[in-house]
């Protein structure tokens, strides 16, 4: 038995790699990946407990793949949604293939949505994630944009609070183009111009009471 | 013809919270094994044929396989060993892997570990930590956390129900004061007083509708469970030992948004089922555990539970997907306090979630153990007094719930 062994003079690559040409680095001049750091440790008075800080941020890279055009479609202030060529069915967030199990994981095709949107259901938050406390009251709502079988969440603008309500209509409005990050804080949902808030009832009166505390509780934030 | 599998123990430490930590884990896991032992004396270390871990987020415990780190430190080399992580629902789907491999006949002696030190991080930065389960490209920058998409869910949920604010409240009541009958529950140890419907009104706004006091807490805290062959339970624990006669294990989608019109319920239960309202794999799970122990009428058969109440919203919204009262039945449900301990269903009598605590990965085997405890009549040696023994109950219910009912699991204790 002879065995032939093909010498490569040159590495094959199976796929071509991306030519990443467009660059942003937005981060803030304070976060650096200082890797792993014991910074501080605490001892009890009796001397039976000790407690020890340890600090590690580390930067990830989320690398979207064939969701790319969604996050992509941000940047430039449009809602990319995608579309089953066989069923029918839209969605924003997207789904790359088909959620239907009769269309056995068809691939799906690209459609730009249009930037209205209606709320499916809705909450008033005064607590939240370390890193949105400050923005405070938000109102998150669940909304359908354009076509979408689904309901997406986002922060709703441009209102008060406790005058938000099922159903009701909404724009989708991006912050200024140089603001944005291909994330989908880039954008949020404000009222449809032509909505009017009814007046006010006692269930509004009550979300009104529990929301003014924390107005103030977070003037109390550094 | 697969086994049956039966539970002969367990036990937790103390739920809290705090910047001194009480514990290590692994010397966690070593008292509650111990404690075990005290209840049953002929059980060994060496009868072990498998242990199974049960943590959630290597976030709060800054390690990765700590796991490796409590089965060394129980001496356990060389026995099989692996973890199990599914979110919320993660101790009740080690349970049911557990069952799985004692019904298989490859394993006779199962012991699972469950622990999260979710007091490594601050409450904010924890609440971002657990919300990473949440599809962050999409859900987590938006102002969310957990508390946030359920209060946009209950809130829904409870307008098509009638189900007010102050209907939900008194579940958060009626579990925290349980807990003030349970030395190691963390609203006992913290908080420790009793609570009433203003209290709960008038808890500052989390998310509307639900409030501080609507809220389960973030908690540190180990569990051990031991789950055996029949054979096995009448050698080494025979008149203390209960039944896993039936179980479920469902799922449902990770973004609560992805639930309307969803064609995978609608195959199921019809379209419109189940919105973004509904625990479709909490009444999916249920649904095959009570097939599972020829459960007809949960309301009938089931003498009590222990249920995931992260939220006192979201045990509300247990009671319909376990089928006990429908959209119609529902409030009155609540208001006839029908789950208190003197109710004829009660749930939480262990103070469940928001009163015992919530170590995520610990946390569906503490739902386990209070059920165990009640089937074996153990309350009185477990519990501060007999307020909270379900009086005289043949089947209880733990349920283990996850993300926003992302994976829910069901089980059914029975006394042989
Ligand atoms: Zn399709």
């Amino acid at each position: 038995m002879t065995v032939t062994v093909v010498m490569k003079t040159k590495k094959e690559k199976f796929a071509d790699p991306p030519n990443f040409t467009e660059k942003k680095d937005y981060r803030p001049s304070d976060v650096r990946e200082t890797g792993f750091a014991f910074v501080g440790h605490e001892i009890s008075e009796d001397r039976t407990t000790m407690n020890q800080f340890l600090h590690y941020d580390q930067l990830y890279t989320i690398r979207h793949g064939w969701n790319s055009k969604f996050f992509i479609g941000l940047l430039d202030g449009k809602i990319m949604g995608t579309r089953c060529p066989k069923c029918g069915d839209s969605w924003v967030p997207v789904r790359t293939h088909c959620w239907n199990l009769d269309c056995n994981l068809q691939k799906t095709e690209w459609i730009e949505m249009p930037l209205t949107a209606k709320v499916h259901t809705w909450t008033v938050a005064g607590w939240s994630g370390r890193s949105s406390l400050k923005r405070l009251p938000i109102v998150l709502v669940y909304a359908n944009i354009g076509t979408s079988k689904v309901a997406m969440a986002n922060e709703l603008h441009g209102l008060n609070p406790w005058d938000v309500e099922f159903g009701m209509p909404l724009k989708i409005v991006f912050k200024p183009k140089q603001q944005r990050v291909g994330a989908v804080t880039d954008f949020h949902f404000e009222p449809a111009d032509f909505w009017k808030p009814s007046p006010m009832n006692p269930e509004k009166q009550r979300i009104k009471d529990l929301v003014m505390p924390v107005y103030e509780w977070v003037k109390t934030l550094k | 013809m697969s086994r049956k599998v039966c539970i002969i123990g367990g036990a937790t430490t103390p739920f809290d919270y705090g910047p001194t930590g009480f514990e290590s884990i692994e010397g966690g896991a070593a008292e509650c094994i111990k404690e075990t032992q005290q209840d049953i004396s002929g059980f060994s270390l060496r009868d072990l044929d498998l242990m199974i871990y049960s943590h959630f987020s290597v976030h709060f415990s800054h390690q990765l396989a700590p796991e490796w780190i409590i089965h060394d430190h129980l001496g356990l080399v060389g026995l099989p060993h692996f973890r199990v992580e599914n979110g919320g629902n993660t101790g009740g789907s080690a349970l049911y892997a557990a069952a799985l491999a004692v019904m298989s006949g490859h394993h006779d002696v199962v012991g699972i570990v469950g622990w999260e030190t979710m007091d490594s991080v601050s409450q904010s930065q924890g609440s971002e930590f657990i919300a990473m389960a949440s599809d962050i490209r999409y859900e987590l920058m938006v102002g969310g956390i957990y508390p946030i998409y359920y209060a946009a869910m209950a809130n829904k949920w409870m307008k098509e129900n009638h189900v007010t604010e102050e209907d939900v409240a008194t579940i958060a009541v009626k579990n925290k004061n349980n807990a003030m009958d349970n030395p190691k529950a963390q609203w006992y140890r913290n908080d420790h007083r009793y609570i009433t419907v203003d209290d709960v009104m008038n808890s500052r706004l989390i998310s509307y509708p639900i409030k501080k006091y609507d809220c389960c807490l973030m908690s540190r805290g180990v569990a051990f469970l031991l789950v055996c062959s029949e054979e096995y339970a009448k050698k080494i624990n025979p008149d203390h030992y209960v039944t896993v006669e039936g179980m479920g294990l469902s799922s449902c989608t990770i973004r609560a948004g992805d639930r309307l019109n969803n064609p995978g319920w609608s195959e199921r239960y019809g379209p419109g089922y189940p919105g973004m309202t509904e625990f479709a794999a909490c009444r999916n799970s249920a649904e095959q555990a009570y097939k599972m122990a020829g459960i007809t009428d949960p309301l009938k058969d089931i003498d009590f539970g222990e249920i995931h109440d992260a939220f006192s919203t979201s045990e509300a919204q247990i009671y319909k997907a376990l089928g006990l009262a429908d959209e119609n039945t529902i409030a009155k449900f609540i208001r006839d306090e029908r789950t208190s301990i003197n109710g004829d269903i009660p749930m939480n009598p262990g103070g469940g979630l928001l009163g015992y605590g919530h170590p995520v990965g610990a946390t569906g085997l503490m739902s386990t153990i209070e059920c165990y405890y009640q089937l074996a009549g153990m309350i009185p040696q477990k519990h501060l007094s007999k307020k909270t023994e379900v009086p005289d109950p043949e089947c209880g219910i733990v349920n283990s719930h996850a993300g926003t009912g992302t994976s829910i699991s069901n089980f059914i204790l029975r006394r042989p």
